[in-house]
């Protein structure tokens, strides 16, 4: 089937219940998306699909005819995203396995409340896991690049 | 599952009446079968699979102990989630054959005005045939909500060994046939649940 | 991520291990353009680009950033030069095991030394350059200066000079006298890496051919496959293989589990495959075993005496005679590692060796093990290290770098080893539990006269020992046997406990059990004497002084450091203790609605003291509103990265507190997914964590471990003072039954 990434037109091979994520990892080579779950549990593979937030782990390749996947990769040419701007200011990461997930959640929220309050970045994010614990840190680089620091 | 868009004409075309009209009143035989029906109507809705998307706060519930859903995730402004986390960032159309994740169309949480945990059967009858808490339904919309609408239909058939609500959507539907056309009666006031 | 190509003759010298840290280079001048490599550490080319090496694993404890800075600053270069090489698995890099938080205590001096060989060549040759004695030239920003002239010539340019150099041995070279004690505030050099997705984790490698496994591991401990039907497994459509693996005989150590491994040519396809293993598996002695039932039994063995493990004095008479005896015991359950990234390893074995990438803690034991594994020696064997998705303790244990090389040489193709979170959250290695039985007796003008603590814990130990079952001097030595006590009668006792799954080390291990009890038992008895608690632990641990391994009555383990070096010392309690207190305004009166809890705990050679403030959860339950932190970690490097730890283990020590259980059944762990196992979210996380480090020259500590321990039992007491409910068995929100 077809699969557009990041703008590119794939053709990918692979049975039809594999979910985006591993299409993404182990079909296309864009491991920027993480496996944390399977479960749609932990945010870790969190990309966009038509703009909007999605859990790649638990969506099936099939489902994707004619949708356009955005991942990390494609969230910038060149990490000018604000959101990787104000990530890089506040040293957020620090192993850095959940934050391309937390990015694409982040991006994803300020693309529909371009000014969140702490509050609502809390309630929005609180589904992707750090488990080293760089929450307050990403709370400040949200409401940093939303201009709202 | 209803759009806002359709609600809006249906809302803007019932004026000072705030519950939809009931049937002329039948004999008592039928009206004992519509008791016996609601009876079966509110066992269903008292189901976990039916309550923990109709909470009467901001969190949607999750499994038979009705636990506040995790991972943590809230109503969001239009009953379907926050931004970033909406429902339908996990929840598809149908229910996730390997992941333990739920789905349906349109999956989202009922509106506040439609939650009845906790009230009484006098209470949620009043409040089934009440437009404004009902989503502005005539009982036949009702009827009809109960018995087609696919995010109720989920509750029979929920996936991963959930125990589904009693019965099937057909009988749900039937069941709310019989209390409509026995004129809707609604329990005595006092009536333990 | 390569190192440095070295040819090992001529390069070294005495034998390789430890001593063999530095290279010293001999032989005739070079010719223009080749790099400057002293040792494996530096690697200097002539445009300026300053290759430094890493030799420990990046798991978010920052040292890909620490590491090269302290080399970096010590050769003064300029950190914009600087590429990050991270070292393979091999012993000329020294001791590699990323664990025990000691990448920089215990390296400190070797890097800056390795560093100063460098800039003394490179100051030589700048000396030469421009004719002046080398006294007269410094090393700044990548320059060799001559202040009084005004002239310098740049690092790279010297390159070539330097390199024709004789190394001069490191013992011999001066180190700069303008380290800072408290290190430096750098920026995080890599964070484009991790906000891109370019950062190449364990399972991230992908190799020509490479097929991955996903193996079905025995589900209780000690159960053997009995039965393999795998027919429909095979029958899956790009299943590669169907491989038993061997099976492991205790004790376990870092022998791989065993079972049955589904090769495919993608991780879904062997996920998918994998589930139609028709498995028959024998008896375990574990099959009936409960955490509840286990619990029990370690609860009826505290009520007893037990092994003497540290005395001074008659704790039972003194306990007898004493006017009052304040009692409870103390429980933490298993718990799970629970990284983000789960165990994940590439092996591709071929002709002439073996090469693996690996998520690895401990890349030197990845590659004696895979070499012992596949019958090859050691220099045949390369292990190269990604980035780690955190790791905690649980990727030191190279089990699944066996997995990969064993199904890599049985299909003959590159094998990813990817371990499920369902595989991490079962079959891992686990904290151990504790039941902790304290009791203290104090005379009737209320002074502290005994204290007796009975343990029952299963031991790391039994990972490595089939018949050890009860703690070792060195888990004592986390927060007990150095527990400094100015008590006259004191006793620590050990019972044995049967372990049910491999015992394996998480941040700051026995650390977090034995400061959840002495942190919390204390602030009982501080309530019950009518003492602030941080008052009252000054009071027990008695006046500034250091604290000998003679005082305590015991050898003092210390981490492995030397007690001269890094003593016991009271005063540095004092003042954490002191700080905390005052920046959180502890004695404050509390704001409406909230309270706040204190605990303190060495550990890692590093004192850090802790406030936590917390409300009433919605849901019930501790909410957090703040938190203080204080650590004295002696000599600091990365002072960002350094609060960043201590942030973050505010975090992790409150998902202890809160939700962490990994409870078991019949022998087998119940939680499979975080949904069974929570961990504290964004929304739980406190609004503030105000973070001080004091550095004032001491030797440096550790930092990656020792903000966990205070965390929980300064919850638990905030939570007393907020709702007068002692919490004494962890987690606040256990899973539902």
């Amino acid at each position: 089937m077809k699969l557009t990434v990041n703008g590119t037109v794939h053709d990918v091979d692979a049975s039809p219940d594999t979910p985006l994520l591993w299409v993404l990892r182990d079909h296309l080579g864009l491991t920027g998306t993480k496996y944390g779950c399977g479960e749609a549990l932990c945010g870790a593979c969190t990309v966009h699909v038509d703009g909007r937030a999605v859990r790649s782990c638990v969506l099936p390749v099939e489902r994707l005819q004619g949708r356009a996947v955005t991942t990390i990769e494609g969230l910038s040419p060149d990490g000018s995203h604000p959101l990787q701007q104000a990530w890089a200011r506040h040293a957020v990461p620090q192993c850095g396995y959940c934050q391309a997930g937390q990015i694409m959640t982040a991006a994803a929220l300020l693309e529909e409340v371009p000014h969140p309050s702490e509050a609502q970045v809390d309630r929005s994010m609180a589904t992707n896991i750090c488990r080293c614990g760089t929450y307050l840190r990403i709370r400040a680089a949200i409401l940093d690049a939303a201009g709202e620091s | 599952m209803r759009s806002t868009a359709f609600l809006l004409p249906l809302l803007a075309a019932v004026t000072s009446c705030s519950s939809a009209p009931a049937p002329a009143p039948a004999d008592p035989a039928t009206v004992e079968a519509g008791h016996k029906a609601f009876a079966h109507l509110v066992e269903v809705l008292r189901h976990p699979r039916c309550l923990n998307c109709h909470p009467d706060d901001d969190r949607p519930r999750q499994g038979m102990h009705q636990a506040v859903h995790d991972p943590p995730v809230w109503r969001g402004p239009d009953d379907r989630g926050e931004p970033g986390a909406h429902c339908a960032s996990c929840h598809q159309d149908r229910n996730a054959t390997d992941a333990r994740v739920p789905g349906a169309p349109g999956w989202h949480l009922a509106p506040l005005s439609m939650a009845w945990r906790g009230r009484s059967d006098a209470a949620i009858c009043a409040q089934l045939k009440d437009k404004a808490r009902n989503g502005g339904r005539t009982l036949d919309e009702l009827q009809q909500h109960l018995a087609e609408d696919p995010l109720v239909g989920w509750g029979f058939s929920p996936g991963h060994g959930r125990e589904p609500a009693p019965g099937s959507q057909a009988a749900l539907g039937d069941t709310a046939r019989t209390w409509i056309d026995a004129g809707a009666p609604c329990p005595p006031r006092g009536e333990p649940q | 991520m390569n190192a440095p190509q070295l040819s090992r003759r001529g390069f070294l010298i005495g034998s390789v291990g430890t001593g063999a840290l530095f290279a010293l280079g001999a032989g005739p001048a070079h010719a223009a353009g080749k790099p400057f490599v002293p040792n494996v550490w530096v690697r200097l080319e002539p445009d300026g680009t300053l290759h430094l090496t890493c030799n420990r694993s990046e798991m978010g404890q920052g040292v890909r950033s620490s590491i090269p800075a302290l080399l970096a600053e010590e050769m003064g270069a300029d950190r914009a030069r600087v590429r990050v090489v991270q070292a393979p698995g091999d012993p000329v890099y020294g001791d590699q095991n990323t664990d025990g938080s000691r990448s920089i205590r215990n390296q400190y001096e070797m890097l800056r030394r390795m560093a100063a060989v460098a800039r003394t060549m490179l100051e030589h040759a700048g000396a030469r350059q421009l004719r002046v004695p080398v006294g007269e030239v410094a090393s700044v920003a990548h320059e060799v200066v001559h202040a009084s002239s005004g002239r310098a010539v740049p690092f790279g340019q010297l390159a070539a000079a330097a390199a024709a150099a004789k190394v001069p041995h490191p013992d011999k070279v001066k180190l700069r006298s303008d380290i800072p004690p408290g290190g430096w505030d750098l920026p995080l050099v890599e964070v484009d890496e991790w906000t891109s997705g370019r950062a190449q984790f364990g399972a991230d490698v992908q190799r020509p051919g490479m097929l991955t496994a996903v193996i079905v591991r025995p589900p209780v401990l000690g159960a053997a496959l009995l039965e393999v039907d795998d027919g429909a497994a095979r029958a899956v459509p790009g299943v590669h293989d169907v491989v038993t693996m061997p099976v492991p005989a205790p004790p376990y150590a870092f022998q791989p589990l065993g079972g049955v491994a589904v090769v495919a040519r993608d991780t879904w396809t062997a996920k998918k495959a994998s589930e139609k293993l028709r498995l028959r598996w024998s008896e375990s002695p574990h099959d009936d075993a409960t955490w509840a039932a286990d619990l029990a039994q370690m609860r009826e063995q505290v009520a007893q005496p037990g092994t003497p493990r540290r005395q001074r004095g008659d704790a039972e008479n003194a306990l007898k005679r004493a006017a009052n005896v304040v009692e409870a015991t103390y429980v933490v359950p298993h718990l799970a590692h629970a990284a983000l990234e789960p165990p994940a390893a590439v092996a591709e074995v071929t002709a002439t060796g073996c090469e693996v990438w690996i998520n690895t803690q401990t890349p030197q034991r990845t590659r004696s093990l895979v070499a012992s594994r596949l019958g090859l020696e050691e220099d045949a064997v390369r292990v190269n290290v990604t980035y780690l998705g955190a790791a905690f303790g649980r990727k030191s244990k190279p089990d699944y770098a066996v997995e990969a090389a064993h199904l890599s040489q049985a299909v003959g193709r590159p094998v990813r080893v990817q371990w499920l979170r369902e595989d991490a959250m079962r079959q891992g290695y686990f904290h151990a539990a504790s039941v902790q039985a304290l009791s203290a007796g104090f005379d009737d003008e209320g002074a502290l006269t005994a204290w007796r603590q009975r343990i029952a814990s299963p031991t790391i130990g039994s990972t490595f020992d089939a018949a050890r079952h009860e703690l070792r001097d060195s888990e004592l030595g986390q927060g007990l046997s150095d527990l400094p006590l100015a008590v006259p009668h004191v006793s620590f006792e050990t019972h044995a406990v049967q372990e049910r799954m491999r015992i394996g080390w998480m941040r700051s291990v026995y650390n977090i059990n034995h400061a959840f009890a002495v942190q919390g038992f204390l602030d009982e008895l501080a309530h019950h004497r009518g003492v602030p608690l941080p008052d009252f632990i000054k009071t027990v641990y008695g006046p500034p002084r250091v604290v000998s391994a003679d005082e305590l009555g015991v050898p003092l383990w210390n981490y492995g450091a030397p007690e001269g070096e890094h003593p016991i010392d009271i005063a540095r309690y004092h003042r954490v203790i002191d700080a905390v207190r005052e920046r959180s305004a502890f004695d404050a009166p509390p704001v409406e609605g909230r309270a706040k809890g204190f605990a303190v705990h060495r550990s890692f050679l590093t004192y850090v003291a802790c406030v936590v403030e917390v409300s009433r959860a919605p849901g019930g339950g501790p909410k957090l509103e703040r938190a203080w932190v204080v650590a004295d970690p002696g000599r600091i490097v990365h002072r960002e990265r350094v609060r960043a730890q201590l942030e973050g283990a505010v975090l992790f020590g409150a998902s202890v507190a809160l939700y962490g259980h990994l409870d078991y059944q019949g022998g087998r762990v119940r939680a499979g997914n975080f949904r069974e196992y929570r961990l504290v979210r964004m929304h739980e996380a406190p609004r503030s964590i105000d973070v001080e480090v004091i550095t004032d020259g001491h030797a440096p500590g550790g930092i990656g471990e020792p903000g966990v321990p205070p965390v929980a039992p300064a919850i638990a007491n905030a939570w007393f003072a907020l709702t007068r409910e002692r919490v004494r068995e962890l987690p606040f929100h256990p899973p539902h039954a």
